[in-house]
């Protein structure tokens, strides 16, 4: 029985090559579309985490500070609900970053009559409160805190950066939503074709006593494979642009992204979309199967 | 086997498709269903392996209430009949070996039975030689038989048959009331439906005549049913 199944949705795909090949390259596009969209989203998406994981506000303490001062301000900062880590950075040692950084004005850095720069506490932010909200709020709790004179945190980009995010995803969903939609139609008008062109072969079928389920069967067999390899060519045109943009654009970028790795989708994610190509396939079935295949 | 009690069957126009129709055919018989064109012979067929259902009275066929009959269990009832339909239903890109194959896959039978049983039909209906040919290299009368061979691939109880004759000549029309006559002798009930006035002198059995979608004669009508 099985075999029959499969010589009927055989001969389904081969009676119209054209038009199953239009078919699939169509629900291969749009999944390409799609994967690009999840693939750049979720990339995007790590890039800001851990950019975000990089926030910190630097505390500029207020005159000459004493170690136990200082230890006793780090612990106060320490102690508030935001603040992951805090490193204290003394005058001195500011002096020598600065020297480090600025190798050429190391002499002139030296002979200035009294060291110029602040200690400072660097505070670094747990991962929840790593956002533009996080940073106020923190930086409300320190400014009123004695000993500290000035605050330097950027937060600016990162909220512009969290509304391009929110844009990307906006974008993606509905320009997604859209061509799930268009690709519904397009396998439904693929099996509506195909049940037109067998229009005989099911009068007949009927007409000898053939089940609902063995008439319908290849036609349910035919939109899922086509949803299936759909989403399996897609895939693979993914990994190639992937490898392709790789190859000639993230490597001779790297110094300036760092050292944030880009990634593929996971096998999970991948079985995701093999799956919706399957779900999909079902349902542009079910759309021409109910209306046109009422037995 | 075949029992319809005041079935009417109305339509969009056609009020009176059938009009009270009481009829009963016998496990074993051939019948003719004889009217002129529009008599509503179809339509009767149609109620008889439930393509239609009745808007009004009683259709049982071969032990199915037709009227109850949910549409999950037409391909039963259907397995139960053999349907020869007026157009034939051929495939025309298949061969006559195909053909019949087609209608046992169709029945989800093993592909070793298949051909087998497509073979049988193709000898017993005497186109064994034409197993390769496509239906458009068969002369008319060929082609009828074969559509009779599709249908009895899996003895029937009941032969269900629309205008079978009708673009025959007078010689392959024989041959195809002479297959169906063999049919008969094996146990399944034939019922013919034809507007040939010459076919049924010619060829006399018994006779249910249909006019205007009405029964005007029927030899085992119950009396009460007859005015």
């Amino acid at each position: 029985m099985n075999g029959s199944f499969l010589r009927q949705t055989w001969q389904n795909l081969v009676q119209n090559p054209w038009l199953n090949a239009i078919t699939l390259g169509t629900i291969a596009l749009s999944f390409l579309v799609l994967g690009l969209f999840l693939v750049v989203f979720l990339n995007t998406k790590g890039l800001l985490e851990e950019w975000g994981s990089r926030i910190r506000v630097t505390a500029y303490l207020s005159g000459p500070v004493d170690p136990d001062q200082a230890m006793r301000l780090k612990e106060k900062v320490q102690g508030l609900e935001e603040v992951r880590e805090v490193q204290y950075r003394s005058k001195e040692e500011a002096l020598r970053i600065l020297e480090e950084r600025m190798p050429e004005r190391k002499e002139w850095l030296r002979g200035l009559p009294r060291n110029p720069l602040p200690a400072s506490l660097e505070v670094h932010l747990k991962g929840e409160y790593q956002n533009s909200e996080g940073v106020q709020s923190l930086v409300k709790k320190m400014r009123g805190i004695p000993g500290i004179e000035d605050l330097q945190y950027g937060s600016d980009w990162l909220e512009k950066f969290s509304a391009f995010m929110a844009l990307l995803k906006v974008l993606g969903l509905s320009l997604g939503g859209l061509l799930l939609l268009a690709t519904i139609l397009v396998i439904s008008n693929t099996i509506r074709l195909n049940i037109f062109a067998r229009k005989e072969e099911i009068e007949i079928m009927r007409s000898v006593g053939a089940t609902g389920f063995f008439i319908r069967a290849p036609f349910y067999m035919e939109g899922i494979l086509q949803g299936f390899l759909g989403a399996v060519l897609a895939l693979a045109m993914l990994y190639a642009f992937f490898q392709l943009f790789l190859s000639r654009v993230y490597e001779p970028l790297k110094g300036l992204l760092g050292s944030f790795p880009v990634q593929f989708l996971t096998w999970e994610q991948m079985a995701a979309m093999g799956l919706g190509g399957v779900v999909l396939g079902l349902f542009g079935t079910q759309v021409s199967v109910g209306r046109y295949l009422r037995l | 086997m075949i029992e319809m009690i005041h079935v009417s069957k109305a339509y969009e126009g056609n009020p009176h498709a059938l009009f009270d129709i009481t009829i009963r055919v016998e496990k074993g018989q051939f019948i003719y269903l004889f009217g002129p064109n529009g008599a509503g012979k179809s339509t009767l067929l149609k109620l008889l392996y439930a393509a239609e259902r009745p808007t009004s009275g009683e259709v049982r066929v071969n032990g199915f209430d037709l009227v109850r009959l949910k549409p999950r269990r037409i391909p039963s009832l259907r397995r139960t009949l053999g349907l020869v339909f007026q157009d034939l239903k051929l495939l025309q890109r298949r061969t006559a070996e195909e053909n019949i194959a087609f209608a046992l896959e169709a029945l989800g039978a093993e592909k070793g039975e298949v051909l087998k049983k497509a073979n049988q039909a193709l000898r017993w209906v005497g186109l064994e030689r034409r197993a390769t040919c496509l239906p458009s290299e068969l002369s008319a009368g060929e082609q009828q038989r074969l559509a009779v061979a599709r249908a009895i691939i899996n003895d029937p109880v009941l032969l269900l048959a629309d205008e079978p004759t009708g673009n025959l000549s007078l010689a392959a029309a024989e041959e195809t009331i002479r297959l169906f006559e063999k049919i008969n002798l094996r146990g399944t009930t034939v019922v013919l439906a034809t507007h040939n006035e010459g076919l049924v002198n010619r060829w006399p059995k018994d006779k249910i005549i249909l006019e205007q979608g009405r029964v005007s004669e029927s030899p085992l009508a119950p009396p009460s049913a007859n005015g």
